[in-house]
């Protein structure tokens, strides 16, 4: 077997990928994506959110988009992440994982007809694959598992990640890798600047080679759930208050005017969904109202911000926007300040519970701080690959603004923003990155083994997944 | 369409049926099912008009695809367990395969054990970088530093090995922890020697990337020095050589400062130094616009006087004769030169060469030269006639021709002129002040309106004769030009010099502005040296930033272009634009060694 030149190309038939039927696994604080490499969407999308319900003898756990939007009595949401990226209830988060890939993709595994013994003649090796049969019982107990971490994770849930991954499911082969990295992958580049605006964080990480720079990570909370709380704070403090009520709450609606009250029949409850489930429905309307109402403002250059010009935004036509119980407008600038936040503080709305972001967890503040922690000759590369990634990125004409805020902090240089057209690669940017990497022939050397993770235990994954 | 029935209109005539019919008739016919040809182009298809030949070319084709062809067995797909060699665990994983057909076939399937692949193909991937590796002995007698120690310069060509050689990588991921030293064992039980042992004897330095490298790259030098001894260094390696130990961590983060500060200019300043570039180009075509007009006066006014000799200039050169004539003139003399020294080599090489490939762009010399060799050789002319008679044709002393009229000319014009006409045109100036002008001066020359007899050699005396009047013209304009000029100095030095008697280097002033009307040439090279001038002037700050934007261009284009950079060492040269002149560099630095 020769050894090739480092840095000669293979030749295009090499490229192939070679499929061992992995999994990839992406857990974002919204959605859990989950789907077999080498496929370009993720078969199995599910909420990260479950449902606890108190069901008299303890409680009980329900997961998936049907059962979390059922409004029982008394089912209270809840969020295995924590509000800073990381996560914080591992239970429960292996639980949602493990029904993402469960759900859709491995499924409650048959035992094998021939040894199951229902067609054995007589029943004497009944009690033979005992063993096997346990071993079966583990979700992933023949895929490889390839799991997306975000790039400031800590060493320790980096552990509990494999832990998880070796112990509970059974994985032969495991290997973690950053959402940065994927993203970038996903793009088609192995280096560049990876912008994530996702739910809970948006994230700016440099990316070289294939590698995280991690002393230029940048992530803040600034993103979509910010927009959402911003859409909240809209609607009280305007006047009148403007109502938001969930679609469960609804049984029939009828056409009112603009602005006029809403005149619908409301649902009873005897004891009503607790109230974090109120709140995830509201999130469905919000999230609704950022698709279809919410853009981001984009001004004449060199005055992007909307403060700068909010006069011309008063020309500009609204939009209109129906609540589940009928109540509608047209709305003018508020549509252009809802995410005007995120670039800069002084145009946040503010209350009590919430405080005026800081300028520096700004995205501009992000992408400059991110750049300047990187050495100088890797600059201008990081600035000709910046990569848009994430559901909130989504939000009407942010890369427009994006593009803007950057090159008015970098004049000097060129700057190509890449951002797909497509929804899918926006939102699913670092699954895709995930099922390429691992359905890669030359990555099947890097899974950390079975067998490695018994030899060297749980921090084997700091020497590995770097 | 509607002129028929405009002209029935205009005629009277009613708008019958006729008309009706007609426009029924002009309805195109619903196309008759013509044939369609098939296997023929439409565009070859419509050549054949409106009747089809009487043969029909097409072949038949179906549109079908053709049948799958199977021989044979299906071959099932199998999913085959494989082992990667590059791997130490034996881990296997399994991969959909074309079951192997030349098996036995399976006869109770499940009991045979399934072959684990363990030749993989993707094993070769797995390549390894090199990294200079050491003895103990070795290090402790070249490679030991003050500011390393020894394990963390192992540390250091882990994370290398490790990180194949990124070194931003490997700064960003560095984090070198010293070994706690063993508490020493201390009886006086005292806190603040504790609190001093419990940390770290030296706490871990912050390494710059540029640290690192110069750290490695001093080792690698070391140790290619004592693998091969410098004299045996071939080319390239003595090149590698040459830049580990030229890396120098100062410059380098010099020039990342100075990119740095290039990439970080605000938006004025990037306007700025665009709207200066532009007009720094602007202030340029002045210079040149101005240059070529001194350059054409000078011309005009040092214009040689024809046919004079050699010494007068190089515009004397211009036609092919005078080439010619000066050709043979030094050839003549560099052999009574070479005769008169011997054996010692010519002082002045002569080669037709060397002589015209001194003045002018060399294209215009060298075919100035191959004219003037190929005409040596085939077309002997006047000059050369008179040195070598070849032909036998009876040749005409001057005084001869001169007493026969006899002229001869390089080109002759078709058709007759008249002498008179001849000497009307040269009285014409261009303007009509110039003709007036040299009127002016031949009638006070004495010289008749019409001349009674306009020979040839008269025509030739008044060319020359209007020719020195009309440079006599151009001196007296010029003269009238600085004299002015003069004045004007004259003015201003005497008021400089009541207004500040004390200082004041008048001669200075003087002899410059004498350089500025004598000499143009002067004027003219300091316009062209001094180009960069103005710009300088107005902004000496952003001068240096254009310059150092070429230097980093450089720098990161090519550190973007080649990934794999990263692994080769890099050179400590500031101006390290380019990989090709840094190379040609160090060559030409090696060959004077
Ligand atoms: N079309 C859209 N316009 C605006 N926001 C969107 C759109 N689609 C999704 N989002 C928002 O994107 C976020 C989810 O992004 P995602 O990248 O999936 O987050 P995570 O990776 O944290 O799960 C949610 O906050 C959602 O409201
Ligand atoms: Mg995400």
């Amino acid at each position: 077997m020769s050894t090739p030149n480092p840095s000669a190309a293979p030749n295009p038939s090499e490229y192939a990928g070679d499929e061992v039927s992995a999994i990839v696994l992406d857990p974002g604080y919204s959605t859990t994506r989950a789907g077999f490499a080498g496929e370009d969407v993720p078969k199995s999308v599910v909420p990260s959110f479950y449902g606890v319900l108190d069901s008299g003898s303890g409680p009980r756990y329900v997961y998936g988009e049907n059962a979390i939007h059922n409004p029982l009595a008394g089912l209270e949401i809840k969020n295995p992440w924590s509000s800073d990226g990381i996560v914080e209830d591992w239970e429960a988060a292996s639980k949602v994982w493990e029904y993402a890939i469960t759900s859709r993709l491995t499924g409650a595994k048959p035992t094998d007809p021939r040894k199951n013994g229902l067609n054995d003649p007589s029943g004497e090796d009944m009690d033979v694959d005992m063993e096997g049969l346990e071993d079966n019982e583990k979700p992933l107990s023949d895929s490889p598992l390839l799991m997306t971490e975000p790039g400031w994770n800590s060493a320790k849930a980096r552990e509990k990640y494999i832990e998880i991954a070796m112990e509970e499911w059974g994985t032969p082969a495991f290997y973690l890798a950053k959402t940065g990295v994927l993203a970038a992958f996903a793009a088609g580049k192995a280096s560049g600047l990876v912008i994530d605006i996702g739910a809970s964080m948006t994230s700016v990480t440099p990316v070289l080679d294939g590698m995280v720079l991690k002393k230029g990570v940048q992530k803040s909370s600034l993103a979509g759930n910010f927009v959402s709380n911003q859409l909240r704070l809209i609607f009280e403090q305007s006047q009148p208050k403007i109502p938001l009520t969930p679609h469960y709450m609804v049984t029939s609606k009828t056409a009112v005017d603009a602005g006029a009250p809403a005149q619908a029949v409301y649902r009873q409850f005897a004891t009503p969904p607790g109230d974090s489930f109120r709140r995830l429905e509201e999130e469905r309307v919000l999230t609704e109202f950022k698709e279809s109402v919410v853009e981001i403002w984009n001004g004449p250059p060199g005055q992007h911000r909307f403060s700068q010009n909010e006069d011309s935004a008063r020309s500009l036509p609204g939009r209109p926007f129906e609540m589940p119980d009928g109540w509608n407008q047209v709305f003018g600038v508020e549509r252009f300040k809802a995410a005007e936040g995120l670039f800069d503080a002084a145009a946040a709305f503010t209350d009590e519970q919430h405080p005026r972001p800081k300028e520096e967890q700004t995205i501009p503040k992000l992408i400059q701080a991110a750049i300047s922690s990187v050495d100088a000759d890797q600059r201008t590369m990081l600035q000709n690959h910046i990569v848009v990634t994430g559901g909130s990125s989504l939000l009407y004409k942010i890369t427009d603004r994006l593009g803007a805020e950057i090159n008015a902090l970098f004049p000097s240089t060129r700057n190509k923003l890449h951002a797909p057209g497509q929804v899918v690669e926006r939102k699913y940017a670092a699954w895709i990155g995930g099922s390429i990497l691992a359905s890669l022939g030359s990555f099947h050397q890097l899974w950390i083994s079975k067998k490695e993770y018994e030899e060297h235990g749980v921090n084997i994954v700091e020497k590995r997944c770097k | 369409m509607a002129s028929s029935r405009d002209v029935r209109d205009m005629l009277g005539l009613g708008v019958g049926g006729d008309a009706q019919k007609t426009a029924v008739q002009k309805r195109p016919k619903p196309a008759a099912p013509t044939r369609k040809f098939q296997g023929v182009a439409r565009e070859v298809a419509a050549l054949y008009g409106e009747r089809p030949p009487p043969v029909a070319v097409y072949e038949e084709k179906k549109s079908y695809r053709a049948k799958r062809q199977h021989a044979g067995l299906v071959r099932p797909w199998i999913q085959q367990p494989f082992s990667n060699p590059a791997r130490s665990d034996g881990l296997i994983l399994k991969h959909w395969r074309r079951k192997p057909t030349t098996q036995p076939a399976p006869t109770s399937g499940d009991d045979t054990p399934v072959v684990v692949d363990s030749n993989y193909e993707f094993a070769k991937y797995n390549v390894q970088v090199e990294v200079p590796t050491f003895t103990d002995n070795e290090y402790e007698a070249y490679l030991r530093s003050e500011d390393w120690s020894r394990e963390e310069t192992d540390y250091l060509l882990d994370m290398i090995k490790e990180y194949y050689y990124r070194w931003p990588i490997i700064a960003d991921r560095y984090d070198w922890q010293p070994p706690p030293k063993p508490e020493p064992t201390d009886e006086n039980g005292d806190t603040n020697v504790h609190a001093l042992s419990a940390l770290p004897f030296a706490p871990p330095k912050d390494r710059s990337i540029e640290d690192l490298k110069a750290r490695f790259y001093e080792i690698s030098a070391k140790l290619m020095k004592l693998r091969i001894p410098q004299e045996e260094m071939g080319a390239a390696e003595y090149a590698r050589y040459d830049i580990l130990t030229n890396f120098s961590p100062t410059t380098e983060r010099h020039r990342k400062n100075l990119a740095i500060a290039l990439m970080s200019r605000p938006m004025d300043e990037v306007k700025e130094e665009e709207f200066l570039l532009a007009e720094l180009q602007r202030i340029n075509m002045a210079a040149n616009r101005l240059d070529s007009e001194r350059i054409e006066l000078r011309e005009r006014l040092d214009a040689p006087m024809p046919n004079t000799q050699v010494a007068a200039g190089l515009t004397s050169f211009q036609s092919s004769q005078a080439l010619q004539a000066l050709i043979q003139q030094l050839y003549q003399q560099d052999r009574s030169k070479k005769r008169a020294s011997g054996s010692g080599p010519p002082r002045l090489s002569l080669s037709a060469n060397d002589i015209i490939g001194t003045p002018g762009s060399a294209q215009h010399s060298a075919a100035l030269n191959s004219a003037a060799s190929a005409r040596r050789q085939t077309l002997p002319n006047a000059a050369a006639n008179q040195a070598t008679p070849q032909t036998p044709i009876r040749t005409l002393t001057p005084a001869q021709e001169h007493r026969f009229n006899v002229s001869t000319h390089d080109r002759l014009t078709s058709g007759v002129t008249f002498g008179s006409d001849k000497l009307l045109k040269m009285r014409q100036a261009k303007s009509n002040v110039q003709t007036q002008k040299i009127a002016a001066a031949l009638a006070q020359l004495g010289i008749q309106e019409l001349i009674s007899i306009p020979t040839s050699r008269v025509g030739e005396v008044f060319e020359r004769l209007v020719g020195k009047v009309g440079r006599l013209l151009d001196v007296r304009k010029v003269r009238e030009k600085e004299e002015g000029e003069c004045r004007v100095l004259e003015e201003m030095r005497r008021r400089k010099a009541e207004q500040g008697s004390a200082e004041g280097p008048k001669k200075n002033e003087i002899s410059d502005s004498q350089d500025q009307s004598t000499d143009p040439n002067a004027n003219m090279n300091a316009g062209v040296g001094g180009e960069g001038t103005p710009a300088g002037d107005a902004d000496g700050e952003v001068d240096i930033d254009a310059e150092g934007e070429v230097d980093a261009d450089g720098e990161t284009d090519t550190r973007t272009q080649t990934p794999s950079e990263a692994a080769m060492p890099p050179a400590g040269h500031k101006r390290s634009a380019s990989v090709l002149s840094q190379t040609s560099i160090q060559s030409s630095k090696r060959a004077r060694r």
